[in-house]
């Protein structure tokens, strides 16, 4: 214990290790248990079998899978926590003293302006050791950093062993990476997954009882009753939280990818938890299936990346791809961007291929992975087989295909256009199960991921990626707006807000679009949660249209869920305020030096609106007014205090997880700070208004990256306030609208359905993507399984029919053969054999004379010869 | 001049019998007969092995006790064989060995 404890001391990120493995370790307990449980049942009439039963739980089985799986993730989080503390607090001790030199350094600079000569040169000597000083500082915090924050060991080795050699890709590595955002990603998981296992256990409840009934599956006798899955449940959302936490942990591709496996194995197995419905397997299918269309972009991102450039480490990529900050020569004039040019194979000497700098050049130059003392960040040769280094180039396009291959693999996980249509009807799966993964965390890996590999993607890739995420939050908002299920509308807020995220990071809001993650995680855990609370309330009723009135009957679920309506519709002061107006403000910064772009701001800002029209309608439909259905009034309750105390939690934080100080300053947010510290260089270097100044040596291409993130920043900060208002003035109105409708009944909603008949046919089905993948995909697919089959019957099945006639007819040949030629010469041995005795048999007439006669004759024969050669050889 | 008895003479005489015997088993149906002419062939043996006794020095003692050996074996041979033609004759009631053709092929 001592050694774990000066293990932490010293390697603080083993906390999240830890925190990681914790829910690991309780799934494999679950499930050890389990299968001790099955093998005594199997055994239960003897006693050895039957104490075993007994031990591992009986007919009866406890909640204890639910308290070690609870525990664990529960640990996980105090892990987390002490982490993430620790981290915060090394990470701000550095910073201070940085940012007190850098002050120092500035003052240096001002006062040299107006010094006289006299006292330039001494200014100097003292800003360079000022200078030393701010270097040796960084320096400091980056060897902290990677000594105590991150690690990781050779798992698989793909060259023969022995050869340990990481340049040409041969070594696989599973890794550990903490920087703030992976730190408060770890807390917001373990945190949420902790509430929600606690929610779960009053939610599961019905799961303990040794047979449920399944009122939604009919079959001829009645409901299907099968055994309770309580335990079984725990396990998958163990698993599901180890594999999370992975997937944040993960210092490389590879690993993540595992994760990302797991997660969406995950995913599918809780969709599919009550797999005798048939829309549940159904869902569980399709969720499945859409995730592996990402998927396979996803893999073709891993090959061309580990193809060009040997690693899946995220910092050696980085490094590669990515201008260094500064080189022996000072700052580099590209910094943190992807710099283009053309490669001239004809050109070739010793040190490798002429390499010109151009905007549109088709190939990206790749910097050394292990860079020299001595060396020049920008250079003219480029190796074809590079040393770790030397810097060698790629065809840009490729790059852009890495990119779009890892990003679509993330529209699959987060549920983007057009891979969104599995999100809906993953509501399939138990509430807690919606919460937990199609909310707060599973969906979030994508954006997660993008955010990881930022550094990674091209301009063209990052336009993409914010039209795929502007497209999405519109159409899901606009589909929320009709849903009647209370499950399918946040569902699809759900598939809105990751669009808001995407977009962010599209437009270079990268840090509003992983705040906004935060935040949304918090609001919408609790959302789904209230939701699960009023759905086990009315006894498993989700459609709104039969709610109504409930306010008075469950009020703490109510009041809870109206502080997430409010965070997500933007209410000042809510956490969603801070996330949504930032990445509105990213939004308006990109389209004034982008004014082709002009509906990433646009639909967003519409799209608020509706978001908080739709929210409003649910909360409305479900709590005000008169009870629509008496029965399911009359039964509805509120829930158990396993269930509520989640609730108020989240509640809270829903609503102060995001306040800095000052409260009301929408830029002071702390989660908005901490989230700040991870952001990559890169990310300041492509965001910025293109200052085309002079430089010193590749002409006018080469910008000032510094400059231009200064500026970005004060563009976002000036439009904070603008894009904000405009927002609130939406989401204003918005909510008016949605008073005036759903609870003063100024409006009927029905009428507003008739008068717009096709408008709200089309929103209900979904923008007809359902139909459209029908159409499309789906049905073709059957067609060509169709034709498959009638070819596997018919052409393939003829096939083997003829060659076995075939068969037959030679065998038949083969038959006349063995009869006629083979069998006729053994016979033809045997009658020649049998003849010859029967003819010899004479010669043994059994007379007595005769015997004596060829006796006689034989004995004289023999005499006669040996008379013969006697004389002969008395002769000789 | 007495004509001088020789080796020539003895084996003539041998060989003289051993054709009778030999004659007479191959022409004999009689079993009796048979047994006759087998002590005639054994008897012309048994002449050629006490002539060869007589003139050469090398088998003086062999060529006699070969001979009396053979006597031997003739009685011998005799008894059995009568034994034998006894049972015959039980069995067929004759002593024609033409009826003995049960062995035929």
């Amino acid at each position: 214990m001592m050694n774990l404890v000066e293990l932490f001391g010293e390697h603080p990120g083993w906390y999240f290790v830890a925190a990681t493995l914790t829910p690991l370790l309780s799934f494999v307990l679950i499930l050890l248990a389990s299968a001790m449980w099955c093998a005594g049942r199997a055994y239960r009439a003897t006693p050895a079998g039957a104490a075993i039963f007994n031990l591992f739980g009986g007919e009866e089985r406890g909640r204890i899978p639910a308290f070690v799986a609870t525990g664990a993730i529960a640990l996980a989080f105090v892990f987390s926590l002490i982490g993430f503390i620790r981290f915060t607090a090394q990470q701000s001790t550095f910073e201070t003293q940085i940012n007190q030199l850098q002050t120092k350094l500035h003052q240096l600079q001002t006062q040299k302006k107006t010094a006289t000569e006299k006292w330039t040169h001494e200014l100097e000597e003292e800003i360079e050791a000022e200078e030393a000083k701010l270097e040796n500082k960084e320096k400091m915090w980056t060897s902290a950093r990677s000594y105590a924050w991150q690690g990781n060991f050779d798992w698989l080795r793909i060259r023969p062993a022995g050869i340990r050699d990481a340049d040409n890709g041969t070594v696989l590595q599973l890794g550990f990476k903490i920087d703030s955002l992976s730190a408060l990603m770890f807390v917001m998981v373990t945190f949420i997954a902790t509430l929600i296992h606690v929610f779960s256990i009053g939610y599961m409840s019905e799961e303990l009882q040794p047979e449920v009934e399944d009122h939604q599956v009919h079959t001829a006798h009645g409901h299907l009753v099968r055994r309770g899955r309580f335990g079984r449940f725990f396990m998958f959302l163990s698993l599901f939280c180890f594999s999370m936490l992975n997937l944040v942990l993960a210092d490389n591709l590879f690993q993540v990818f595992l994760s990302w496996e797991l997660v969406g194995i995950c995913s599918y197995l809780l969709i599919g938890f009550y797999t005798e419905r048939q829309s549940a397997s159904n869902a569980a299918n399709k969720a499945f299936i859409t995730n592996r269309i990402g998927d396979a972009g996803f893999i073709l991102g891993l090959l061309i990346l580990w193809t060009n450039l040997g690693t899946f480490n995220f910092d050696e990529i980085f490094q590669r791809v990515r201008a260094p900050l500064s080189d022996t020569h000072g700052s580099v004039d590209v910094a943190g961007r992807i710099v283009r040019g053309n490669v001239d194979p004809n050109n070739t000497t010793k040190a490798g291929q002429r390499f010109t700098p151009d905007e549109d050049g088709s190939q990206v130059l790749l910097f050394p992975h292990r860079p020299p003392e001595h060396y020049h960040a920008i250079v003219s040769r480029v190796s074809d087989n590079p040393k770790p280094d030397q810097h060698s180039a790629m065809p840009y396009w490729l790059l852009v295909a890495a990119g779009l291959g890892i990003f679509l693999g993330c529209v699959g996980k987060s549920a983007q256009f057009p891979l969104q249509v599995w999100l809906p009807d993953a509501m399939e799966g138990p509430t807690p199960v919606s919460a937990l993964i199609h909310a707060a965390t599973m969906v979030a890996a994508g954006v997660y991921l993008v955010g990881r590999c930022y550094p990674l993607f091209t301009y063209d890739a990052l336009v993409v990626i914010a039209y795929t995420g502007g497209i999405t939050l519109f159409v899901a908002a606009t589909i929320a707006v009709v849903m009647t299920d209370i499950k399918k509308v946040l569902a699809y807020s759900t598939v809105s807000q990751l669009g808001y995220m995407m977009l962010a990071l599209g437009v270079g809001g990268w840090v509003a679009g992983l705040f906004h993650l935060m935040t949304h995680a918090f609001f919408k855990a609790l959302l789904f949660l209230c939701s699960g609370s009023v759905i086990y309330g009315c006894h498993h009723e989700q459609d709104m249209l039969k709610m109504g009135g409930l306010f008075p009957k469950m009020k703490i679920t109510a009041l809870s869920m109206l502080a997430g309506v409010l965070a997500i519709a933007g209410i000042p002061l809510f956490t969603g305020w801070y996330s949504k107006d930032a990445i509105l403000a990213q939004a308006l910064g990109f389209i004034y030096v982008h004014p082709q772009h002009l509906f990433l701001f646009l639909l967003p800002l519409v799209t608020a609106g509706i978001t908080a029209f739709y929210m409003a309608r649910m909360w409305l439909m479900t709590f005000t007014g008169k009870p629509r259905d008496e029965h399911v009034y009359e039964h509805a309750h509120e829930s158990p205090w396993t269930m509520t105390a989640p609730l108020i939690i989240l509640a809270v934080c829903s609503v102060c997880v995001a306040w800095g100080w000052p409260i009301y300053d929408a830029e002071a947010s702390w989660l908005e700070h901490n989230v700040h510290h991870a952001q990559h260089h890169a990310v300041l270097a492509d965001f910025g208004h293109v200052d085309f100044t002079e430089s010193k040596d590749h002409g006018e291409y080469w910008v000032v990256a510094k400059k231009q993130a200064q500026n970005e920043r004060l563009y976002a900060f000036h439009n904070h306030h603008l894009a904000g208002n405009l927002a609130l003035g939406l989401v204003a109105i918005s909510l008016a609208f949605a008073g005036l409708i759903y609870w003063k009944r100024v409006l009927d909603p029905a009428e507003a359905k008739e008068q717009f008949p096709s408008l709200h046919a089309f929103l209900m089905d979904k923008w007809r993507f359902d139909r459209l993948y029908s159409v499309i995909l789906v049905r073709p697919a059957l067609v060509v399984g169709h034709w498959l089959a009638w070819f596997d019957l018919h052409v393939i099945d003829g096939l083997i029919h003829l060659l076995s006639w075939l068969t037959v007819l030679a065998s038949k040949w083969d038959g006349i053969f063995d009869n006629a030629i083979v069998d006729g010469l053994v016979n033809l041995v045997g009658n020649v054999m049998y003849d010859a005795g029967a003819r010899l048999r004479n010669v043994q007439t059994g007379y007595l004379r005769s015997y004596v006669l060829f006796l006689v004759l034989a004995a004289a024969g023999i005499f006669m010869v040996l008379a013969y050669f006697v004389r002969m050889a008395m002769a000789g | 001049m007495i004509f001088a008895v020789g080796l020539d003479h003895f084996l003539l005489l041998g060989a003289l019998l051993f054709v009778c015997g030999a004659v007479c088993m191959a022409t004999k149906r009689n079993a009796i007969g048979i047994l006759m002419g087998v002590e005639l062939v054994l008897n012309a043996a048994t002449i050629n092995f006490v002539a060869f006794a007589r003139y050469n020095p090398v088998f003086q003692v062999e060529g006699q006790i070969f001979a009396l050996f053979v006597i031997v074996l003739a009685a011998a041979e005799a008894a059995i064989a009568l034994a034998i033609v006894l049972n015959f004759y039980n069995n067929h009631m004759t002593v024609d060995v033409d009826t003995a053709e049960e062995l035929k092929g």
